[in-house]
């Protein structure tokens, strides 16, 4: 029954929502409105599920006091500082939960997303070695790419902006194209295998 | 960096440390006299219905930090209510010397989400006049009803069936109001009342949130002004029809408008005319002001125009036989010769003030001097939608240029953009045709467009200045020959290129005129603006929205039921003559009464016209009369209030005048002008069809609206979109494709799967973890669960799950949504027991980091570096963080394996991973994995959909490059 009835639920849901895709009737989206309503209603209530799987699994490490416990301490008073000033202030601007997000998030968010541009320079390394005749190929396709970019490429050749952009109009959305259309099937398929109740994987266990 | 304990202290130290003295810098002692707003006014707002006062304040200097500054409104200076607040950038601070602030028109007053109880204003002495927001508390709200004009924004169905009657007995009459909780409404707003004193305040607020002290209360007084003069009117005689047009611009603020006018004044009696102007405008500014002046001016039309809509600002009035004749508002102008007059235009307001025009000349001429209307315009509901919309078009599709690049720096090549404005009767462009010319009118090239790219290269002999352009169109239906678009290409010395220039079709410049849309439904006599649109476009769609809200004015209140009170009284349309409306009440019972109160009038009236001296109040006293008369005629005998008298069950009763009500709101006529702005219009006829189409009501509902489906359309909902047959026939071909594969995988029969590298080595990435003593990270991917590519990722964690399972090896899946949170952990947990191993599941193996993008792949990173995860497994959607991830992955030596449909992060899987699964790679695995023939089925049905797909894609292009477009058309285009 545990997995029986959620998948009669989804299987049900499913088929009214591939019905709600074909069907522009004013009683198909008010059904569909309605649904989005209680989503937002409910999905809140997920959050709670989120913290108390923060709460467990540092908790637990700072109770048996495993390696590097001291990282949970910091997490939850992180968590629990933040949400106090919000509760305590409120999340308006100037409050002291804007602060922490404006002088301490955002920053690090920023750092995070900075570091980026050093892991694509090495990435470019790896993907551009000329090891063999096809990484030879992607690597004279993104120099001519990586130069129309730029006014040196035009500067080089005129015909170097022209190629930059057969390079990506042409072979490049074709490939793109080609993965779109798998991704579709493949999407298709899978939601098709969970209406059908033949993919179950996802329900996770208990009869 | 290994933490201890005391390490791990001084951190947690200061980060408390830091948080608590980080805002106080800004806390410091300061002077709070010197925050207090100065030059604080409140003024009248010119040319309004006496609702609207304008605040004006010295805003303080950037130095001091102001975050906002709030305003605070009241009847008294002791009892001021929060109303709103103008934010500042903190940062510039405010440009200006002076702020404003505009309290006008309606604003909220209260609503459900209001405070619950009423709260001094924080941070203020105890002495301070200052209270938050109004509360939803009706014993504070109740008596602030008389101070303000309040309207009740209720939706239809609480009004109709969620009202409790309510019986309050004044001076010996009793009155029934409709009482509704204060949550049966979507707000109540209010707006000031005219010549009332309203006192106001402002506060700062600091960056730090601290507020400063109030300024002194100011007095405002609203004044209800005459409407604002309208900037120009145009004034043309059509000679050969003898019809005068007129044309406006509307002007802005039109909330108590009521009629439209128009005046012709003779020349020689301008001057007499200007003193009454004059004098009016005294009278206005001084009402004990007594006049003496007759307005010379002599009205030849008028009509109704009412808020909330945008009205019609045309007007034609036929001259016949020399005069102008409207016996409904009592027009008989004789009109001389048209050169001696001059026209006016008046507002007239609710008060009763009128304000004119600046006189405006005749401009003489002919009607072929004026645009064409197309007898070829068509009104009928949008097919396909939900019933929200009507369509109207007219005319044959239009092809015009939108820009032009050079190609090159010879400037010998050129790249041309042009549209297509169709309709919905030619909706299908079959080609395009297109005639270049150079500046000698020698051609260049012919085109034709088989396919609509929207964009031409062509190549010149030479740069030119101008180059000429025919085009014609050919689409479904009869397009015809003749009509032969030509646009020029000029260049433009600003831009240093070439630019469209101006449109013909067949020699008349296309967008010299615009169109506008007139509608009007059974519930309003007015025409009130649907669209304006360009000459060249074919087609607008109406929005017929489905709004169902009841507006109501409410001054009273029932404290101890805590309901607001309301008149039961509601209209359901007009009467067929568009003149008076059908009033009905909630409660039946009150329909009887209202005919004996009807009967008392008529008796009253009729005793008091012996006493009456003057023939005016006699005149009066007999209109009041008649209009009883016809009110008791109505309710006897209007069809839809005889049935609806006839129904016994109160809801009953309510529905069937509900269903006329929304039929007479949502059914609409149309009428279209063609304009250039300055009265030289055509005017199309109402548009009507004897086809009636189907309708969505029953009979009975319909059987008063004779007119419905003729002249007024009703916007259809539909059961089926038809333009996506394509896609459900395409998804019956795939469902059917399933079927079929998977009863042949049951048979038996053996389907070869073309064998992915990435998920033959699952098996060989989980043994490698295993034999290393190391546990393996699985992350399912950053997006919520209602994304297919994390559900993939999901079935993929059950089976790499159970392998892990199977060999003891420890599993770690970090989520980043909450809701994937325990569906992952349900997975794993089942994937462990179906192992034969619910000993080895941790219940924490599974569990939630962070919902921001950043500080997940920190943690995921974090996890990566600490616990030396030997097999990294990413598998569903993937945003910029996917690099961050794999290449941290690689540095630690982890074997990695991923897969997304994520077309911009596959290239950073495959330089950093291992193995990655592309696109619908990730869709199968699950599949590859389990083995089964219900899946492989499914799999092998994707692959021969694909050959079906890779084929129309070859037939297509060979059909396409030989200019049979049918294949394309066949499907939709979006």
């Amino acid at each position: 029954m545990k997995r029986r009835i959620p998948l009669i639920i989804i299987i049900t849901m499913g088929f009214m929502f591939v019905a709600h895709s074909f069907i522009p009737h004013k009683v198909s989206a008010d059904f569909f409105d309605w649904f989005q309503d209680w989503v937002k209603a409910v999905s809140p209530f997920a959050v709670s599920l989120g913290i108390m799987s923060l709460f467990m699994v540092h908790g637990t490490k700072i109770k048996r006091k495993v390696p590097n416990w001291q990282y949970s301490v910091i997490t939850l008073s992180g968590l629990i500082f933040t949400a106090l000033a919000g509760f305590i202030w409120g999340t308006h601007v100037g409050t002291p939960y804007m602060w922490l997000f404006e002088n301490v998030q955002m920053p690090m968010s920023a750092t995070m997303f900075a570091l980026l541009a050093f892991y694509i320079a090495s990435a470019a390394y790896k993907a551009f070695r000329a090891r063999s005749a096809e990484a030879t190929v992607l690597l004279i396709a993104a120099v001519i790419v990586m130069l129309g970019q730029v006014p040196l490429g035009a500067m080089i050749s005129k015909w170097i902006p022209e190629a930059s952009t057969w390079i990506l109009n042409v072979p490049n959305l074709a490939a793109k194209r080609a993965i779109m259309i798998g991704v579709g099937l493949g999407i298709t398929a899978t939601s098709l295998k969970i209406l059908l109740g033949i993919e179950r994987t996802y329900l996770g266990g208990g009869d | 960096m290994k933490l201890n304990y005391a390490k791990a202290g001084i951190v947690l130290f200061l980060m408390v440390f830091g948080f608590l003295l980080a805002p106080i810098p800004s806390h410091a002692a300061v002077d709070t006299s010197s925050y207090i707003v100065e030059n604080l006014r409140a003024n009248d707002i010119p040319d309004d219905d006496g609702s609207g006062l304008v605040l004006s304040w010295k805003p303080l200097p950037k130095e001091k930090r102001i975050i906002e500054y709030r305003i605070y409104r009241g009847v008294t200076s002791d009892s001021l209510f929060y109303h709103g607040k103008v934010d500042v950038n903190v940062k510039t601070g405010v440009a200006g010397d002076v702020m404003y602030y505009y309290d006008s028109g309606y604003n909220r007053f209260v609503d459900i989400q209001s405070p619950r109880k009423l709260k001094k204003e924080k941070q203020q002495p105890d002495d301070s006049p200052l209270f938050g927001r109004l509360p939803r508390d009706i014993t504070v709200t109740g008596p602030q009803l008389t101070n303000y004009r309040i309207l009740g924004v209720i939706p239809e169905k609480d009004f109709l069936y969620k009202n409790t009657k309510i019986e309050i007995t004044e001076d010996d009459e009793t009155k029934v109001y409709a009482g509704l909780k204060l949550r049966h409404f979507h707000y109540l707003l209010k707006k000031l009342r005219a010549e009332k004193e309203y006192y106001y305040t402002v506060i700062a607020v600091t960056e730090s949130r601290k507020y400063m002290p109030y300024a002194e209360p100011v007095i405002g007084i609203p004044i209800d002004n005459s409407p604002e003069k309208i900037r120009e009117l145009y004034s043309v005689y059509v000679e050969d029809k003898t019809r005068l047009q007129f044309e406006w611009i509307r002007s802005l603020f039109t909330d108590d408008q009521t009629n439209h006018s128009v005046y012709l004044v003779k020349k020689t009696d301008l001057n007499k005319f200007n003193a009454y102007v004059e004098e009016q405008q005294k009278a206005e500014m001084d009402p004990e002001l007594e006049t003496s002046l007759e307005n010379p001016a002599q009205l030849i039309y008028q009509r109704y125009c009412g808020y909330p809509y945008t009205p019609d600002n045309t007007v034609a009035v036929n001259i016949i036989d020399g005069k102008i004749i409207n016996e409904d508002r009592d027009i008989d102008v004789e009109v001389g010769n048209i050169e001696d007059y001059v026209a006016v235009f008046s507002l007239q307001d609710r008060a009763g003030y009128e304000t004119f025009s600046d006189p405006s000349t005749f401009e003489i001429t002919n009607s072929s001097n004026l645009p064409k209307i197309s007898d070829e315009w068509i009104v009928e509901d949008r097919k396909n939608d939900k019933g929200d919309y009507n369509a109207i078009y007219w005319e044959k599709p239009t092809v015009f240029l939108t820009n032009c690049t050079y190609l090159n720096d010879d400037k010998t090549k050129i790249l041309v953009n042009y549209d297509i404005y169709k309709n919905v009767k030619y909706d299908k462009i079959k080609n395009v045709y297109f005639i270049v010319s150079d500046e000698d009118g020698k051609e260049i090239t012919s085109i034709n467009e088989f396919y609509q790219d929207n964009k031409l290269k062509i190549t010149l002999e030479k740069p030119s200045n101008k180059i000429s352009f025919e085009m014609r169109v050919v689409a479904n239906g009869d397009t015809g020959e003749d009509q032969i678009y030509t646009q020029d290409l000029i260049f433009n010395e600003d831009v240093k290129s070439l630019q469209p220039g101006l449109l013909y079709l067949n020699g008349e410049e296309v967008n010299k005129y615009t169109y506008s849309i007139y509608k009007n439904n059974y519930s309003n006599e007015e025409w009130r603006l649907s669209k304006n649109t360009l000459g060249a476009q074919r087609e607008i769609v109406d929005n017929i929205s489905f709004s169902s809200t009841t507006f109501k004015g409410v001054s009273k209140f029932d404290a101890k039921k805590g309901l607001f009170l309301v008149t039961p009284t509601f209209t359901v349309r007009l009467d067929d003559e568009l003149e008076n409306p059908i009033v009905t009440n909630l409660y039946a019972e009150e329909v009887a009464k209202s005919i004996e109160n009807y009967k008392k009038e008529i008796a009253e009236y009729t005793a008091s016209k012996d006493t009456l001296e003057t023939e005016a109040d006699i005149t009066n006293a007999d209109a009041a009369i008649e209009y009883y008369q016809e009110q008791i005629e109505l309710v006897k005998n209007n069809p839809i209030l005889k049935k609806a008298a006839t129904i016994k069950s109160k809801k009953s009763r309510l529905k069937f005048l509900e269903k006329v009500k929304t039929i007479a709101g949502r059914s609409f006529k149309y009428k279209m002008v063609k304009t250039d702005g300055k009265a030289h219009f055509a005017l199309s006829e109402v548009y009507y069809t004897e086809e009636v189409g189907k309708l969505p009501f029953n009979k009975s509902a319909r059987e008063t609206y004779t007119t419905l489906g003729k002249d007024h359309f009703y916007p259809i909902p539909n059961w089926f979109q038809a333009d996506k047959l394509p896609a459900l026939f395409a998804t019956f071909i795939f469902g059917f494709m399933v079927f079929f594969m998977i009863r042949q995988a049951k048979s038996g029969k053996e389907l070869y799967i073309r064998p992915i590298a990435g998920i033959d080595e699952i098996d060989n990435a989980i043994g490698r973890a295993t034999e290393m003593g190391k546990p393996i990270l699985f992350v399912p991917g950053l997006s919520g669960i209602s994304d297919v590519a994390t559900l993939a990722g999901l079935s993929i964690l059950g089976r790499v799950a159970k392998k892990a399972a199977e060999y003891d090896t420890k599993i770690l899946v970090p989520v980043r949504d909450y809701i994937v949170l325990p569906i992952a952990q349900e997975v794993v947990k089942e994937a462990h027991y179906e192992a034969g191993r619910p000993d080895s599941h941790d219940k924490n193996s599974v569990f939630f980091i962070t919902t921001a993008q950043f500080a997940f792949v920190a943690g995921v990173n974090g996890i990566m570096i600490r616990e030396k995860t030997a097999t990294n497994f990413y598998m569903g959607m993937f945003f910029a963080e996917s690099l961050i991830m794999t290449e941290t992955g690689s540095t630690t030596g982890a074997i990695q394996i991923a897969g997304t449909d994520a077309v911009t992060q596959i290239p950073f899987f495959i330089t950093t991973c291992d193995y990655t699964l592309i696109g619908e790679e990730l869709y199968a695995a699950s599949a590859y994995l389990a083995r089964e023939p219900l899946q492989l089925g499914t799999l092998k049905a994707v692959d021969y959909y694909k050959f079906i797909i890779l084929a129309f894609v070859i037939i297509g292009t060979i059909f396409s490059t030989v200019h049979a477009t049918f294949l394309i058309n066949a499907f939709p285009t979006k």
